[in-house]
This record gives structure tokens, sequence and C-alpha cells, in this order.
């Protein structure tokens, strides 16, 4: 299969670009999770003092991935919704008629979010900084952060641009904004793993972004104690592999029923 | 109902003038006044201040400076009895697409204070009178153009008022929802309703309007009843074709009684001969016997009246949409 | 003038207010699924709020041993707020596509004319309000203030989309168009969190302890709590403060919403 870098890119830019100059489609994904960020850093703060919490320098930078994570959710979602609105405008059609790869579509896409995911995390790191927020890990732990949170918005965005490419709705991928959190919560997003409800606690075993949070916290901590990087690694590029190849998959479906 | 006294103008307006942030002044020093009873159609290209002046004298816009008084009341200090005395039908009317029309009419009709079975009984009255009968019962949202229009029509009937503003009624219509639309609209004047109409159709304010107001950056630049407005251009042209172009001095020599013959434009159609006359169709037949008379052979007589557009050009500068391609210079 | 024609009268206003009530429900009941969303949300949030926190209520100084119980009220709180704000952002979109003006035009009454959607939002927001209630319930929250505290709860509730229904009305006028939705949303959003929402006010924290303080929707979710929180039993003292802040906040965007109102030019 060969790539077509240069679509890709252009497509990335011009969805990135639509991001930044719809405001509905910015506010929530860089807004909203700071607010979620701000109030739970502060309103359960005194968790820290819970038996059994692990020792952490910073309880912001402790519930800093569950943002970045969320970020991540959100990032690919709304690439979803945008996706959807191409499709309702007629604007995909139009690409559809150039004479591109399909896969590059759905590839473009997918660059897009990754792209913002980058920007996000970037964002929500600095932010944290003046908060209080530390990054024992360094600059290593921050690059891995930044990758982790990239493959996993891609992974989110691989569903979404398949729900968008088989309904063709805007008001359905709107409508799936709570259970971006079903996804959110039933990771340790801001409690560790041990201390969350024992049904919980077993759910979050098969949610890839367990491990994902962990492995941020790890990482921007530093200490591999807190969560393994390979292993979140592992479950963010499985994530992504197989959502994108839904999303081929969907489109394919879409050009054959349509 | 009592009409309005026909003295008492429906619509009075006095160096009215609104600005928007940055100056911009969309209406501009207007004075205007609308006869009860008549149908006034105000013409004028986009953004020329048709839609400012319409949300002003249905009381959705406060002006600047100057007044208008609709039906009696002052649109600032007396807007409620304004709002009770006026129908208005917006432009891109925007109904509701989850209720059905005759609910529609019934909401209005308690908007307008009409007690429920009288609501109810107006609201068939008047699906009937707009032929909506058999859709009334269906959402609005699966109603063509033409349909809604008529809808809003209805709406604005509801409480029958004295002054009805339509504001582009037709704009985006086919011919034919556009001619039904017309014939309602003339039955209601009929009936005694001040009709205050927008449009940016010459034939709409020609089929319509007893008087028409042209509206260009803000201001009124003229107004009349058609045919005075048309007049003021220019003469209509009579035109005659004869067979053979070494007759045509022959023919305008005929022709001389009739008007002021134009001069044979070098380059132009030798046997054609032009004589511009206020007498109109009326001086085909005298034309017809003066050339007779001197024995030229005819082709062909014809009359060119000057069209809406030519006055409006005449008074802008530029020419409205609708009439041959729209020139988009603006004046 | 002494012809001057016989008016007809001025509409009667809760006929006014009835119709336009109906018209605001047709929002959810004939469009399917339009509940869905505004529903799912707030469980989603009650569900994994407390399975991430339920182990806070450990720490010294929490009113109950039952976490659930705790945020139950928030969540219906929140839900009973965002469907308040939904008012907002359909009203935004009548001003967008030209339905608001037929309103404008009819002598009604400025405040008549946002009175039947607020009302219709209130009567919205019981079903996710109950939703949440009952899933709280059936998840082991605990009904200790019996008849009185479920008064409360849902005074609270019904109240609080009041007022945020007339928030989204103040943004829907000054702003005037639909990309204002998120801002109605996230205001309610943050003055719900800004408060003693996921803990105790004993045991907040730097400027949200500061915060909760000062924000009236701390009172008036404390009033809530006297329904699942056996630590805040129903009784006067815990129901005033709650009734006062409310009272305040209704006056307060309510005046806003006027204002905005006639800044329209209407």
């Amino acid at each position: 299969m060969s790539l077509e870098p240069r679509v890709i890119a252009a497509l990335g830019r011009r969805a990135l670009s639509v991001q930044f100059r719809r405001a509905q489609l910015l506010m929530p994904t860089f807004v909203l999770p700071l607010m979620l960020l701000a109030v739970i850093a502060s309103g359960t703060s005194s968790a820290q003092d819970l038996e059994g919490f692990p020792a952490v320098g910073s309880y912001l930078s402790f519930v800093l991935p569950g943002t970045i994570i969320q970020g991540a959710l959100l990032a690919g979602l709304t690439s979803g919704i945008a996706l959807a609105s191409d499709i309702e405008s007629g604007f995909f059609d139009r690409l559809l008629a150039a004479p591109v790869r399909r896969v590059s579509l759905v590839l473009g896409r997918l660059a897009g979010t990754l792209g913002l995911s980058v920007l996000q995390t970037a964002f929500f790191l600095l932010v944290a900084l003046p908060f209080g927020a530390r990054y024992p890990g360094g600059v290593a732990g921050l690059a891995g952060t930044v990758v982790l949170a990239a493959v996993t918005a891609v992974g989110i965005g691989g569903i979404a641009a398949a729900i968008a490419l088989r309904t063709g709705s805007l008001s359905l991928m709107q409508s799936i904004f709570p259970f971006v959190f079903v996804l959110l919560f039933t990771a340790p997003a801001f409690f560790p793993r041990e201390l969350l409800t024992p049904v919980l606690a077993d759910l979050a075993v098969f949610n890839p972004l367990t491990y994902v949070v962990e492995a941020s916290r790890g990482l921007l901590a530093g200490d591999a104690e807190l969560g393994s990087p390979i292993a979140g690694l592992g479950a963010s590029l499985g994530l992504a592999i197989a959502t994108t190849a839904l999303a081929v998959f969907a489109l394919a479906e879409r050009l054959r029923t349509t | 109902m009592p009409p309005l006294d026909a003295a008492a103008p429906a619509v009075e307006v006095r160096g009215l003038v609104r600005e928007f942030k940055g100056g911009i002044r969309a209406v501009d020093g207007l004075d205007l006044e609308v006869r009860g009873g008549e149908i006034y159609g105000f013409l004028g290209p986009n953004g020329a201040g048709k839609t400012t002046l319409v949300r002003i004298l249905t009381t959705l816009l406060r002006p600047t400076s100057g007044s208008a008084r609709v039906a009696g009341y002052d649109v600032v200090t007396d807007a409620d009895r304004v709002r009770r005395s006026i129908g208005v039908a917006l432009q891109e009317a925007a109904i509701d697409p989850l209720m059905t029309g005759r609910e529609l009419l019934r909401m209005q009709g308690a908007l307008h204070a009409l007690r429920g079975s009288e609501a109810k009984r107006r609201a068939s009255e008047l699906l009937d009178r707009v032929g909506l009968t058999t859709a009334g019962d269906r959402r609005v949202g699966g109603y063509s153009g033409g349909m809604r229009r008529r809808l809003d029509l209805a709406l604005a009937l509801v409480h029958r008022p004295d002054v009805l503003f339509l504001d582009e009624p037709t704009t985006g219509l086919d011919p034919t929802s556009r001619a039904a639309l017309w014939r309602e609209v003339r039955s209601l004047n009929d009936e005694g309703t001040t009709v205050f109409l927008t449009t940016q159709y010459l034939e709409e304010a020609e089929q319509l309007a007893d008087r028409v107001g042209i509206i260009a950056g803000g201001r009124l630049e003229a107004e009349g009843t058609p045919d005075v407005l048309k007049a003021r251009v220019g003469e209509p042209m009579l035109i005659v074709t004869v067979d053979d172009p070494a007759d045509a001095d022959a023919a305008r020599e005929a022709l001389r009684e009739l008007g002021r013959v134009e001069p044979c434009a070098p380059g132009g159609t030798p046997e054609r001969v032009v004589v511009r006359t206020v007498r109109g169709k009326e001086a085909i037949p005298p034309a017809i016997r003066a050339l007779d008379e001197r024995g030229v052979a005819v082709a062909s007589v014809e009359v060119e009246s000057p069209t809406l557009d030519d006055v409006f050009a005449a008074v802008t500068g530029s020419r409205l949409e609708g009439a041959a391609e729209p020139e988009s210079a603006a004046a | 003038m002494a012809s001057a024609p016989a008016l007809p009268a001025a509409p009667g206003t809760l006929a006014v207010i009835g119709v336009l009530w109906r018209r605001s429900l047709n929002e959810v009941v004939r469009v399917r699924g339009a509940l869905l969303p505004a529903t799912v949300a707030p469980v989603v949030f009650l569900l994994g709020m407390s399975g991430q926190f339920s182990r806070l209520t450990g720490l010294e100084g929490f009113p109950t041993d039952s976490y659930l119980s705790w945020i139950v009220p928030l969540s219906c709180l929140q839900a009973a707020g965002f469907a308040g704000a939904a008012t907002g952002a359909n009203l935004a979109r009548d001003i967008e596509q030209g339905w608001f003006d037929r309103l404008l035009v009819s002598p009604v009454p400025r405040p008549v004319l946002v009175a039947g959607p607020i009302l219709g939002a209130i009567t919205r927001c019981l079903v996710p309000t109950t939703v949440v209630l009952v899933v709280g319930f059936l998840l082991g929250a605990e009904l200790t203030g019996g008849l009185l505290g479920l008064l409360a709860l849902y005074l609270a509730a019904t109240a609080f989309c009041a007022v945020a229904g007339l928030w989204g009305v103040f943004m829907a006028v000054i702003f005037r168009t639909q990309q204002a939705g998120p801002l109605m949303q996230q205001g309610v959003f943050v003055a719900v969190f800004l408060s003693t929402a996921y803990t105790p006010q004993a045991l907040l924290r730097g400027w949200l302890e500061g915060a909760a303080a000062y924000n009236p929707v701390t009172y008036v979710l404390e009033l809530g709590r006297q329904a699942t929180v056996s630590g805040i039993e129903p009784s006067l003292a815990n129901t005033w403060p709650g009734l006062a802040a409310l009272g305040g906040l209704l006056a307060c965007f309510g005046a806003l919403a006027m204002l905005g109102l006639r800044r329209m030019g209407a």
C-alpha cells in the first residue's frame, strides 16, 4: 500500500485550521478538560490524605494525565464531528471526487487529530506549571506523554470517523459526547486504580485508557511504579491501528452502499 | 373592523435615520407616507435599507432619530398599539418545523388575544383561505417554499390587521406560487387592508402596487404611481419598421405630427423609424393612417414603454436584479 | 384622534404562557431521543464520579459514608441546569432563524415571551432529574431526608433550572447566535463545580475553599442535599440559605435577561 504523504499532510492541515476557526469545536477540546481539572485538583486534593494513596509530589501532576486523556478523547470526537459536518455539507463528496486514494482521506483526517492532540497536550502541560505541577520525569517524560496522548487521540478519532462515515449524521455525533466520559471514568483517570470502587477497578482492566493514563503518570513523575510506559504505548498503538482500520473499512462500506 | 380613516396615513415616516455600528446609515433621512387602503411597493436592491425600514416600522428595531407612525401610533412610544394593528410576514419566514400549520395559527391567535374557540375557528378559516386545509395538520417541516409563504401570510392575518407588512414575500418562489400570492394580496387589499410591500422584483411592484417608492442608499429616491414614474424617465417609443429602407425618410416625414422623431442613428438599422410620443399605444392607428396616405409599406409597428427598471436605473444609476443580468456595481 | 379604530384586546398572559410552554415542550416530545443526551450525561457523570472518588468519604469530616448520596443532588442540579441552559440555545436558534421576530411583533409583554420557554425547561428538566435520582437510589443512595428532603431537592433542581434558563436567555439575546451554546452550558458547568460539588466545605483546599463559600450554588446544593445526605437533615437552617440564594439568582439573571431583551431594540 503506497501512501500519499503530501495529500495526508494537506488534509491534516485543513482539518486543523477548520478546528481553530470554529469556536464551538475549540472550546470543548481546550477549555472543558481544564475546567474539570481545576475542579478536581482543587475539590478532591484532600484525597492525598487517604490511606493507600501513592506518595506523589504534587496532586495536580497526579490528576493531569486524566485531563490529557480527556483532551485526547475530545480531540478524537471533534474530528468525527467535523467529518460528519463535512459529509452533511457535501464537502466530503468533493474530496471523494478528487484523484486521491480513499485511505488518504481517512489518514488525513486523523493526521489533523494527531496535530490537534499534540498542541492540546503541550497546552495542558504548560498551563498546569504555574499552578504547581512538576514533571520530575523530565523532557523524556514530557515527550513520551505527548506521544501517548497523540496516539490515543488517533485511536479515538478512528472510532469517531468510522461512526461518522457509517451514519453521516452530525446530530448523532454530537449526542455521543457523554459516552466519551464513560471511557474516561472507567479508567483510573483521576484516582489510583486501587482506590476505585471494586466494580470500576475490575472494569478498568479492560479499558485501554487505563494503561495510557498510568503510563503517562509514570512518565511525568519519572516513577515506573505509577505505570509502565510500554503497556501504555502498546495499548494506545493497538487502539489506533484497530480503529483506523475500522474507519478505512467504514469508508469502503460507505462508497459501496451510497 | 372599520378600515383606517382614509384621510389618516397608515404609515407616516419623518426624517427617519437608523445608524448601525461603524456609522453605517442603513436608513438615512427618509420621509414617506402610505395612505390607508393602498398597496405601497417599496423597491430597492439588496442592502438598500428596505429590511431596516420594515424592522423599524414593525417595532423590531429602534430608529436612531426621526419618527415613524404606523396606524396612527408612534412605533417607539406606542409600540404595543402598533403591534396590535399590524400583521407582519418577514423575509425568510422562520416557521417552527415541529408544529403543524393549524397549531401555528392557533398559537398566533393566542398571541393576539383570540379566545381558544375563536382562534380555532380563525385557523380553519385562514387555512381554507390560503389553500392549506389538507396540509394544515401536517408539520411545517414538510411544507414546500410556496406553502410556507402562504402559511406565513395566513399567520400575519390572524388578528385582521389594518396594515400588513410583507417583506419580499415572493423571493425564491416559482411563478405559479408567486401569482397565487399576488392574487391573495390583491383580494386582501380589496377588503380594505393597507399593504406595505418590499420587493426586489419590478414585476411585483408593477403588478401589485398603487404607488411605488424607490430606495437606494437609505434614501427615498423616487415615489409615485408606476405610470407617473415611468413617464418621468421618458415618453414611450413608437417603432415603425418599413419594408424598404428607401422609404424611411418618407415615414419620418409622415410621423412628425405624432411626436419627436429620432434621427437615424449612424450604423443603426435603416428601416427602423423611432418616434417618442406621450400618446403611447394610442398613436398606432394615426401612425398607420399617415403612413398609408404616403404609400409607405410597413412591416411592423410597435410601442415600447419605459419599464420600472428604466426608472430604477435613471434614479439610482444601477439596475435591479431580475431585469436581465444584474449589474453588480452599486449606485 | 377621535376616530382611532378600536384595537383588539391585550392577550391573556396565562394563555400566551400556555402556548409558548407547549411549544417549548415540542423540542423533546416531537424529536425522537431529544432528551437522551441530556439524561445520559448526568447519569454518566454520577456513575463516573462516584466510581472514581467514592473513597473520599473515608476522609475525616465527610458527613456521609455514601459518596453516591453525596453527589446524587449534584448530578440532579447539573441535569436541571443543562436542561435550563438549553432554553438559551433554543432561543438563540429562534433568533437566528427569525422565529423570535414573530413573537416580538406580537402585542405580548416581553417577560411573558421568556416565561413560556422557562416553564418548558422546568418541565423538561423533571425527566433527567428524576432519572438521575432513580439510578442513584437503585445503586444505593439513601433517601434519608424523606418526603420533605425530596421536596427540597426538586425545588432546588427546578429553580436552578430556571436560573440557568434565564442565564441562557441573557446569553442568547446578547450574542444572538447558536455559537454561544457552549458558553451557556459551560457557565452552568462552572457554577455547579465551583461549589462543594465533590467534597464538603471543610475539606476544600486553596482557592476553591473561598470560591465555594461565596458561590450561591453551594447553598442551592446544600438545599438539595437534605434529600440524601444523612449529615444534612431537613431543617429550616439548611433550607433558607438555599432559598435566599435562588431568589437572588433568579432576580439577578431575570433582570439581565430583560435588559438584554430591551437592548435588542424591541
